[in-house]
């Protein structure tokens, strides 16, 4: 058991000594290996993988089969879908305003290249018959990283100066789709109908299949604020708030499942490297919650699952403990379908990681060269 | 820190340090403690005095021509006949120089800790090896060992700096760094997930300044070390030279302790890699002036340590801290 899920159970244990005995035997040396290998919830991630044998069509791989897209674990049952009626009041030439009392800020709002269909990668689909879809998928929070003056009334100038500076740098590096400011305010900046380059190296999945290069699948809001290591959020309450009514605007207008709104951090992968987590934005402490949604974090994130992407210790420290539960589940869900296809889990690692670079290279966009200049 | 009332109540934890010997054990969901100066003094035998100590319920033995007064007593005795108390230990072990050492250690030992009738867990604090130094600390432990052993418990020893982070990191799952500031010696020790990775000790503690001020100010280090307990703090002008003058050391002693920590970190492979900062925490009576953790936090962030450090904070209850984490060693079952 690595020692961030002993971490992580232990943070579970609410009684001192207990706690302190459980980790002392946990991370006694040459213990390790006593530790029972299947905990609950890792037989129960074996059922998705396992189910998938009867999924007519499913064939289990091989080392001389064609390389597949991994199926997409089920691994709790989701809150259902419920997309509130949102619809748009009022359009002047600078802002719109929506019935759920949304207001955005069209005076930075800018064209990129059009969002060209993309492709989603069906589970056990062969990557050359990828489903082909147009509208938006999903939404991805970003933080700016920007410059943070004190939040109180003596700062409002540099608090609007940085803004103004945070808005010209976005606006023109078609950084995302909106920008909530530290005041709640929301601007368009990339128009919907438009690419924005804001999750280049991405993967994510949902019941229909994978996804990879976010930019073109997936929209992008970003708060005004730096991401702050630990469980306390660092988006203030009017941030929240802000972000609670645009996620629903856009949740309703495209419906778009609720698993499928993820942190820049959940869905970041490094292709050199094949790590995931190149950004951390948002890595643990998302207020999924309280902008509407289900807590994704315990998602297994389909980087890992679904290319055999891995991870390292500093990812794991720059997260919170919701994360590392999706981390153990997609851990969990690699060795279940490596084991159903009797191959070591390096090896169906290797197949996979084959898969995703053939992937990426069909789908390296013309506009590439210009995100890389202009990356955040 | 609460505890699940269910646990085992019949464990101890002691600590034993150069300057005081504390005691905790548990009562209902609380701790209790209780201390004692690891000290003592010896006065003329006469039958008034033996009958007054008995009757004040002062502990004291009589031995020959004179009378031993020991335990928190010794200071007021020591006071009153313009001497220095001695002292059963010695830069954290067993004091060499005192051929007393080992029966008054017993003495102050039995005034806090009943005799066990039934098998029960008793967890004591022992320092770590001085940084650079091999120091053997084998006939520290295992005398100490003997000793509560004797009294019938189930002994088990802890590193002191470890029993600081068992008692005060509880929130980082005991992940961080524990230094306990005592009276012979710094501990430090750095755990990961309740594992200590990293132990040490600086020699330079609360003794090494009341000596170096004594000796600058010709006062007795007795009296040195009530001026420092009773009147000294950082961030302030002091008028009265001896307290200028604990000034001076402190801020010795505090940066041979960071020296000693960087030193430390440079050398050791066993730190975790973590980007994750690390809590630290102050604790013991060293550490108890006001204005010593922004003292140490200075002199800390300036070292530029090759580990993330978060935020240093002192202990919730300073003087027991050792004591207190010993007793969670014991109730663990460690």
């Amino acid at each position: 058991m690595r020692p961030f899920f002993i971490e992580w159970k232990a943070r579970n244990i609410a009684d001192p000594v207990a706690r302190l005995r459980y980790l002392h035997q946990k991370m006694e040396p040459g213990r390790s290996d006593r530790v029972p290998r299947r905990t609950q919830w890792k037989v129960a991630s074996l059922l998705p993988a396992l189910a998938c044998l009867f999924i007519p069509g499913f064939k289990a791989s091989n080392a001389h089969q064609d390389l597949f897209v991994a199926p997409i674990p089920h691994v709790a049952a989701a809150a259902p879908d419920v997309y509130a009626d949102v619809w748009r009041v009022e359009k002047t030439n600078d802002s719109e305003t929506y019935s759920n009392g949304l207001r955005i800020d069209d005076r930075y709002a800018v064209s990129n290249e059009p969002r060209h269909p993309y492709r989603v990668f069906g589970p056990n689909a062969d990557a050359s018959q990828p489903d082909i879809r147009t509208q938006p998928a999903g939404i991805v929070y970003h933080t700016t990283e920007s410059d943070q003056a004190s939040f109180e009334e003596g700062q409002n100038g540099a608090l609007l100066r940085i803004e103004k500076e945070v808005l010209s740098y976005v606006k023109h590096n078609h950084s995302y789709h909106f920008l909530i400011d530290r005041f709640g305010q929301v601007y368009r900046i990339v128009q919907e109908s438009d690419v924005a380059f804001h999750a280049g190296n991405s993967v994510w999945a949902d019941s229909s299949g994978v996804y990879v290069y976010l930019n073109s699948s997936f929209l992008g809001i970003a708060f005004e604020t730096q991401t702050r290591v630990g469980e306390q959020t660092s988006a203030n309450p009017a941030q929240i708030h802000a972000a609670r009514v645009l996620t629903q605007m856009l949740r309703s207008k495209y419906h778009i499942a609720q698993s499928n709104c993820v942190t820049h951090a959940q869905v970041s992968v490094n292709p050199s490297n094949m790590l995931i987590g190149y950004h951390t934005d948002w890595a643990g402490n998302f207020p999924f919650l309280e902008v509407g949604l289900s807590d994704n974090y315990t998602a297994p994130p389909a980087a890992i699952y679904a290319f055999g992407f891995d991870y390292n210790p500093v990812f794991v420290h720059a997260t919170g403990v919701r994360l590392w539960q999706g981390l153990a589940l997609a851990e969990d869900q690699l060795r279940a379908q490596a084991e159903a296809r009797g191959l070591r889990v390096s090896q169906y690692r290797a197949q996979l990681r084959k898969k995703y670079h053939q992937i990426i290279t069909t789908l390296k966009p013309v506009s590439e060269a210009k995100e890389q200049r202009h990356a955040t | 820190m609460q505890l699940n009332d269910s646990l085992n109540h019949s464990a101890l934890g002691l600590d034993v340090g150069t300057s005081r010997i504390c005691l905790a054990r548990q009562v209902g969901a609380d701790f209790q403690f209780q201390t004692q100066l690891n000290a003592f003094v010896s006065v003329p035998f006469s039958p008034m005095t033996a009958n007054v100590l008995t009757k004040e319920n002062i502990p004291h033995t009589v031995s020959g021509p004179e009378i031993v007064v020991h335990g928190n007593e010794s200071d007021r005795f020591a006071d009153l006949l313009n001497v220095d108390t001695r002292r059963t230990m010695n830069k954290g072990v067993l004091n060499p120089a005192e051929p007393d050492s080992l029966n008054m250690l017993r003495k102050i030992v039995e005034s806090l800790v009943d005799p066990a009738n039934d098998p029960r867990k008793l967890c004591f604090t022992v320092p770590a090896a001085p940084l650079g130094a091999e120091q053997n600390l084998t006939y520290h432990e295992a005398t100490l060992r003997q000793v509560l052993s004797g009294m019938g418990y189930q002994v088990k020893s802890i590193n002191e700096g470890l029993a600081v982070i068992y008692s005060e990191l509880e929130s980082t799952n005991f992940t961080g760094i524990g230094i306990s500031c005592g009276g012979g010696l710094c501990n430090v020790c750095v755990a990961y997930l309740s594992v200590p990775v990293m132990s040490f000790s600086i020699p330079k503690a609360g003794d090494y300044i009341d000596d170096s001020a004594a000796s600058m100010t010709g006062e007795l280090a007795n009296r040195v070390r009530i001026a420092k307990e009773d009147s000294f703090h950082f961030n302030g002008f002091h008028s009265d030279k001896l307290l200028q003058v604990l000034g001076v050391y402190y801020d010795e002693m505090i940066q041979s302790l960071v020296t000693g920590i960087q030193q430390a970190f440079s050398n050791s492979r066993n730190l975790p890699k973590q980007k994750r900062p690390l809590p630290v925490v102050l604790s013991g009576g060293t550490a108890l002036p006001e204005g010593f953790r922004e003292r140490f936090e200075k002199i800390f962030k300036a070292a530029n340590l090759p580990i993330p450090t978060a935020d240093i904070r002192m202990a919730s209850d300073p003087l027991h801290t050792s004591a207190k984490g010993a007793l969670v060693a014991a109730l663990a079952d460690l």
